[in-house]
């Protein structure tokens, strides 16, 4: 097996506060790989270096073998990863159906000036996208929702609803920021189903930034686990748990 | 000597231009909000000031008072009236609505003082300080004294005093401003009444230079390039923003075609912008997600 | 109520949601190509400039309601498409071609202050084209041997085929036509990638971004293709004004366009309309009114505008979605009766953070 995404030695800084201090891990093709550490530990950092929102200071990142850290932002989500943010960043004002219909557009082959004419290949393409679209909100159960615009819909429904964006660029790695927060424990049981879900219909790697523990140890393969922005152990939900240097992170001295 | 002859009068230009400037950033760094008005209560000072010594007869000292107290209301009650209604909702409505009140407060000067042009009387008229051969009017003169005094004073105030903390306090975070029990709604309000007497100060000392009208808010326009040139949000970097414009205007006008003076200010903030888009001063940064 | 039951993905591509809808709009449809029958000269002129100025709207509305970008400046794509439009007809260019020309030569411009402005928001963006306006304003007014400086120039005859479209009804036809067009694309590009990408802009950066859209990118298309329409609609309005002087396109005419998007309603293609509509028929009101108003309050100088500036800023407190959003309640009144409920349209407030440091 090859690693699908590789972290050498990364560290980010922030005017003297280090955020992320010579951070390396691998994660293999196929596996959810969680991520977990307290607040402030710089987990929601890494997934932003990842999505080259901030810059790193230092270090590597290979995704598939290929250094990421030159491409611009936008660029993330054509080589294949997709994300999800902590206290979700949706299109308020659209409907659940456009919001998804936007994760297509790295996959998009028409021009300005085709679309402006509606040509029929914008035509077909819309309708292939639409067809992508609603496999994503079979899988996710967003059939209800699927004309509501995001303004009305409750928070659960909207964390859903991102992950279901998320998805429709069908990506080769998936980054969800906390998929659990806010979200009640019923709805926290649902999150380890679906995540489940994706890895197995679509593939996809996953990596996660959570809290819950219940939730790390049920749907993740491996476990990393960070505070002050360095890693402290790599291992299975049961390792990590048991590791005595993770309880003192979590704990202190 | 010319030359620096025009740079004292780019200087007091500059100093208009800043002091206006000044009451943008005043209001922005308190309220995050951004007056486009600020130039047309400059105008209403002006006029207040003349009202209150052309046509009442109160002496220039006296009226200087009345004017600036009387804009202190006057932005208390647009901030009540109609801004704070306008809390929490985008930016971008906030400065579209004094965008407005611009061309309503234009509309009311009109009718009530008429479009003919206005002189402001005051004890500067004809006096000219002399260094050599270097001739100054003591109306360019007070502008540059006011300003600098004005200027020192609302950076010690922001520095220093409870009041000034508490009002950036309530710009970066309304929320957690609340809960640390600072009444941000009252600040608001004399946060306006602040940045409206400031308006009327520039206006009192700008009235003897330039001729009372009610477009003369227009320069407004020009002192607000002044602010993003400094750095919006920035007091210092307001009045150097204003200076430095002020100053290129008056060269420009001197060495330049015509047409190009009337753009100066312009063109120094689209380069600043393509160069330095913070600003001379850079207060902002990115969001966080 | 209506229920819509889709049973086709294309239901959701096309223009027309339900049958309703294309019934009214064909109604509406054949009043306006009746119209010139039964409307006099004045009134057939002013529905024309109510078409000129949609066209304008709908560029500014892609820019302001769809992408979220404030502009300040849209006179200066006005005058820039009038100006284009007055010179390639004089340099013998058939119409139709001298009006997309007018409109091509629009949004290179509009490209041109896009590129550089990507980086700024909200206020600093529109200050800039502010800035990039009144420049403008001042190369027309000074660059002689092409706009006619101060004197301005007279605008070629539109003639097409040898028919003279330059006013009364052909000329309307010709606005009507346009205007047709302009809504057509700006409606199709809404509806397909590059139209989602500026509304995505518009409401999440961030995400937007990581969604592998192109923020520069779509920013200065954004820019050019409303700077185009606006430039279309320049040339339109060259012909309807006859005579071309740079006071024609102040910052009173680019704050015109803003209130038209504004009161209209921001982020709806038929608010573009009712703006247009509102604007047009605003200073005939105000000039019944200086009739028959006491002297002392019909002559006050600067009425038109303070009475604009009045009207934003009722509009923006207390009914920000606009006239359009006004209709889409009362509407939701009479077919929910007696179940509407207020609180269905309350706004949501935020509090405010701001992004500075210091």
């Amino acid at each position: 097996m090859t690693a699908l995404l590789s972290a050498r030695n990364l560290a980010l800084s922030f005017g003297g506060v280090h955020a992320v201090r010579d951070v390396s891990f691998d994660v293999e093709q196929g596996e959810v790989f969680s991520i977990i550490g307290p607040n402030g530990a710089g987990k929601t950092s890494i997934f932003n270096l990842i999505s080259r929102l901030y810059n790193a200071n230092a270090g590597e990142l290979l995704f598939a073998g290929q250094s990421i850290l030159q491409e611009p932002p936008h660029r993330i989500a054509a080589l294949g990863i997709a994300r999800t943010f902590q206290n979700t960043e949706l299109f308020e004002h659209e409907t659940v159906l456009n919001n998804m219909l936007i994760g297509r557009h790295v996959h998009r082959r028409t021009n300005l000036f085709g679309e402006m004419l509606f040509l029929p290949k914008v035509r077909r393409q819309e309708l292939e996208f639409r067809r992508v679209v609603e496999d994503v909100i079979d899988l996710l159960d967003l059939q209800s929702y699927r004309n509501k615009v995001i303004g009305s819909l409750p928070y659960g429904v909207r964390k859903m609803v991102e992950v279901a964006r998320a998805l429709c660029i069908q990506p080769k790695l998936l980054l969800l920021d906390e998929p659990s927060s806010g979200l009640n424990p019923e709805e926290t049981e649902d999150v380890s189903f679906w995540i489940e879900d994706i890895s197995r219909d679509y593939g996809a790697t996953i990596i996660m930034v959570e809290h819950d523990m219940n939730l790390v140890s049920r749907a993740s393969d491996r476990v990393l686990a960070v505070a002050d922005g360095a890693v402290v152990a790599v291992g299975t939900a049961e390792e990590i748990q048991n590791h005595p240097d993770v309880q003192r992170a979590y704990l202190g001295d | 000597m010319e030359i620096l002859q025009i740079l004292i009068s780019g200087v007091s230009q500059g100093c208009v231009y800043g002091l206006i400037a000044m009451g943008f950033v005043l209001i922005y760094k308190a309220t995050e909000m951004v007056n486009f008005a600020q130039g047309e209560l400059m105008m209403l000072g002006a006029y207040f000031a003349y009202t209150f010594i052309n046509i009442l007869g109160m002496g220039y000292l006296f009226g200087f008072m009345a004017t600036v107290l009387s804009m202190g209301l006057v932005g208390v009650v647009l901030e009540r009236g109609i801004l704070r209604p306008m809390i929490g909702e985008p930016p971008f409505a906030v400065l579209m609505i004094t965008i407005g009140l611009g061309f309503v407060l234009r509309a009311i000067a009109g009718a009530v003082w008429g479009t003919e042009t206005k002189s402001l009387s005051n004890p500067f008229t004809g006096q000219v300080a002399r260094v050599g051969e270097l001739a100054v009017g003591y109306e360019n003169l007070a502008i540059i004294a006011g300003t600098t005094v004005l200027c020192i004073g609302f950076y010690l105030f922001f520095r220093f005093t409870r009041l000034g903390i508490a009002m950036q306090a309530a710009s970066q975070n309304q929320l957690a401003a609340y809960y640390v029990g600072i009444p941000v709604k009252r600040i608001y309000s004399l946060v306006w009444a602040l940045s409206a007497a400031l308006a009327a100060v520039a206006g009192v000392l700008v009235a003897p230079v330039s001729l009372l009208e009610p477009v003369m808010g227009f320069i407004g326009i020009k002192a607000f390039c002044a602010a993003i040139v400094g750095g919006f949000g920035s007091l210092p970097g307001a009045i150097l923003g204003g200076l430095i414009v002020g100053i290129a205007e008056q060269f420009a006008g001197l060495y330049l075609p015509p047409g190009f003076a009337a753009t100066t200010a312009y063109v120094i903030l689209l380069v600043m912008l393509l160069v330095r888009p913070q600003g001379l001063f850079a207060t902002m940064q990115q969001k966080k997600v | 109520m209506r229920f819509i039951f889709k049973t086709r993905y294309q239901q959701d591509i096309d223009l027309f949601k339900h049958n309703g809808q294309r019934f009214w709009y064909g109604v509406l449809a054949v009043l306006v190509l009746v119209a010139p029958l039964f409307l006099d000269t004045f009134y057939l002129g002013e529905l024309s400039l109510v078409y000129i100025y949609a066209i304008a709207g709908i560029g500014l509305m892609l820019l302001v309601g769809y992408t979220g970008l404030v502009s300040l400046g849209h006179a200066a794509f006005l005058a820039i498409g009038a100006y284009a439009h007055s010179w390639f007809m004089r340099q013998g260019l058939p119409l139709p071609l001298s009006m997309l020309a007018a409109g091509l030569v629009s949004a290179a411009a509009g490209a041109m202050v896009g590129r550089p402005t990507l980086r700024m928001t909200g206020i600093y963006l529109a200050i800039a084209t502010l800035a990039f306006a009144i420049i403008v304003e001042q190369i027309i007014a000074h660059w002689e041997p092409v706009t006619g400086g101060f004197r301005g120039q007279l605008v070629p005859d539109a003639v097409f085929a040898g028919v003279d479209l330059s006013r009364g009804a052909p000329f309307y036809y010709l606005c009507l036509l346009s205007t047709v067009l302009c809504l057509l694309a700006a409606l199709n590009l809404l509806r397909s990638s590059s139209g989602r990408a500026m509304i995505a802009i518009r409401d999440s950066e961030v995400s937007a971004q990581s969604m592998g859209i192109d923020l520069a990118r779509t920013k200065t298309v954004a820019f050019a293709v409303s700077a185009g329409f606006t430039g279309v609609a320049g040339a339109l309005f060259a012909h309807k004004l006859g005579y071309l002087a740079p006071d024609a396109f102040t910052m009173l005419t680019s704050i015109q366009l803003l209130l038209m998007v504004v009161v209209g309603g921001l982020g709806s293609m038929p608010g573009v309309f009712y703006g247009a509509i509102f604007i047009v028929v605003l200073p005939q009101f105000i000039a019944i009114m200086r009739d028959t108003l006491p002297a002392a309050v019909g002559q006050i100088p600067g009425l038109e505008p303070g009475l604009f500036g009045l009207i934003l800023i009722l509009f923006l407190i207390y009914e920000p979605e606009g006239i359009r959003g006004r209709w889409v309640k009362i509407r939701q009144f009479f077919s929910e009766f007696p179940l509407y409920r207020k609180a269905t349209h309350k706004r949501q407030k935020s509090y405010l953070r701001t992004e500075r440091v210091r």
